[in-house]
């Protein structure tokens, strides 16, 4: 069914929100009349300035905070009239990669690779295999027993990665994963998050780092003061070229 | 470091903790030590129980009232036995009392009262030597008063037993304040783990549970430690004890010291974490 809707050029829909705005308690506005869709499968990068809003519509998207006004809906579900408990398994499907991979420093490489499998209730004796697996996707994985502490910065935003992926997420949220890492680094990253769109995951990265696009093309979201400002359809994830509407790298 | 089932560390054990670890040993060894001297003042006087008598004396006595007197004696409520004391028994008593002047203790019989003995049952009555008062009033006969201190010393120790009861409460509100506080250091220096357990959609009782049971761990930690630590001070009075014949076990403590401080480590717990508030979507 799927591949028939794939050939037919219908994708479903990972992510729909219409005129969605989200209003801080301090009276900023993060998002005012937001309208985008993001289908399954894709590769999407949030661009824009500091302040248009990538990160607080991330945020939005793994109900960290709760959208003022207007439509999200989120692997079907409404997140403005979601309960804590929908929230929460809505969660479960989303790995989240942040700028500072926020680590648990007093805590092994292998538990915090864990952490999300033992939320989801896995059996301990399974847990090491997994972790292993996922290590070794990363190529961290003689790192297991490791500290945080004793990793360099790549290393560790590699162990994030790992443990956005160990659930197997169909969607992963990425905040800006690249943005404290060198070029080289922050390719490899990349590559990483490209291999797991490949493998089905739809992944929505907020970005500053334009030169990544040149060689992990994407869709591109480009916001300004809240707004989605410009949409840009590149080759990019998995079923590249279905439903394209632009080929070409876009200046930006 | 050493690793739990599964693959997991410990969790840290800082300097809050120990300084709750000492702390809440510390009361629980005083709590214990409590009920380890009234366990002793218990029996000691279940000791005294064992030889106490009433002594009712009657002026003038003549056999009929002596025998009334005595078979309303019978009557009172835990009353076991109730004798007429002979008065060559008296006699005896006496003699060896002076010192062998029998014919002093010839004169001095002749004006003593005439002496019935009560033993009191194994659980008599509360009221036993109140009632003994009232009945021996009756007959104008009196009830030697020193015995009853005996009785007034088994009621005493009831008041301190519940008195006791009242501080171990109070003393265990402390120590669930106590842990409560520390856990609530910990939790701010864990709010990281907190935050993320959150996003990675764990369930309220997954965040809580690490801190319930360090909270237990915590007390049964210290309940054991003030265990261990109350054998000195009853080692140094065991023969103090041992000549009282006071029956006292320390092994008797150990289940409700152990239990009792998982008991407030994990209430301590629970209070702290009550406060880390289960709406973990803020409103736009």
């Amino acid at each position: 069914m799927a591949d028939k809707g794939r050939a037919c050029g219908y994708r479903s829909t990972m992510i729909q929100m219409n005129r969605l705005m989200l209003r801080y308690p301090t009276g900023k506005i993060a998002l005012s009349g937001m309208t985008m869709n993001i289908e399954k499968g894709r590769f999407a990068y949030l661009t824009g300035e500091s302040g248009a809003g990538k990160s607080s519509l991330l945020r939005c998207l793994y109900g960290g905070v709760r959208p003022s006004s207007g439509q999200l809906t989120v692997q079907g579900l409404d997140l403005r009239s979601a309960g804590q408990r929908q929230v929460r398994k809505l969660r479960r499907d989303i790995g989240i990669i942040f700028q500072d991979h926020r680590l648990l420093f007093s805590r092994t490489v292998f538990e915090n690779v864990a952490l999300p499998l033992r939320v989801q209730g896995w059996k301990p004796d399974r847990l090491v295999a997994r972790a292993e697996k996922v290590l070794e996707f990363v190529g961290l994985k003689d790192r297991l027993w490791s500290f945080p502490e004793a990793l360099s910065g790549g290393e560790q935003q590699r162990v994030a990665i790992a443990r956005a992926m160990s659930t197997k997420p169909p969607l992963i949220l990425a905040d800006e994963p690249t943005g404290n890492l060198d070029i080289g680094t922050a390719r490899h990253v990349m590559d990483y998050l490209m291999e797991l769109n490949r493998q089905g995951s739809t992944v929505i990265m907020a970005t500053h780092d334009l030169h990544l696009l040149d060689t992990h093309p994407g869709d591109i979201f480009r916001l300004h003061a809240g707004a989605l400002e410009e949409e840009l359809h590149l080759v990019s994830g998995n079923g590249r070229g279905a439903g394209k509407r632009e080929t070409y790298v876009p200046e930006i | 470091m050493p690793r739990l089932p599964g693959g997991f560390s410990l969790p840290p054990f800082g300097l809050h903790q120990w300084l709750a670890l000492v702390i809440v040993c510390i009361a629980l060894w005083a709590v214990g030590l409590f009920w380890l001297g009234l366990q002793a003042g218990s029996s000691w006087t279940q000791g005294w129980r064992q030889d106490i008598r009433f002594h009712i004396y009657l002026e003038n006595p003549d056999a009929t009232r002596m025998q009334q007197l005595s078979g309303k004696l019978r009557a009172v409520p835990g009353v076991a036995a109730v004798r007429i004391v002979p008065l060559e028994e008296t006699r005896t008593w006496l003699d060896a009392w002076l010192g062998g002047s029998g014919a002093l203790a010839d004169e001095l019989l002749s004006a003593l009262p005439g002496s019935i003995e009560v033993t009191p049952a194994a659980h008599g009555g509360e009221f036993i030597y109140d009632d003994l008062a009232d009945v021996a009033r009756a007959f104008g006969a009196g009830v030697n008063r020193g015995e009853a201190h005996l009785v007034q010393a088994r009621s005493m120790i009831a008041r301190v037993e519940r008195l006791l009861w009242f501080g171990t409460l109070i003393i265990a509100l402390a120590m669930i304040i106590i842990i409560s506080n520390t856990l609530r250091m910990t939790l701010l220096a864990r709010a990281d783990e907190v935050q993320l357990m959150r996003l990675l959609g764990a369930g309220e009782w997954f965040v809580r549970m690490p801190f319930l049971l360090e909270g237990g761990l915590l007390g049964a930690g210290a309940g054991g430690l003030a265990w261990l630590l109350l054998w000195p001070p009853l080692l140094a009075v065991s023969s103090w004890l041992e000549q009282l014949d006071a029956q006292v076990s320390g092994f008797a403590l150990l289940l409700p010291l152990l239990f009792g401080g998982a008991l407030v480590g994990w209430l301590g717990a629970l209070l702290a974490t009550t406060r880390m508030t289960s709406e973990n979507t803020a409103p736009g």
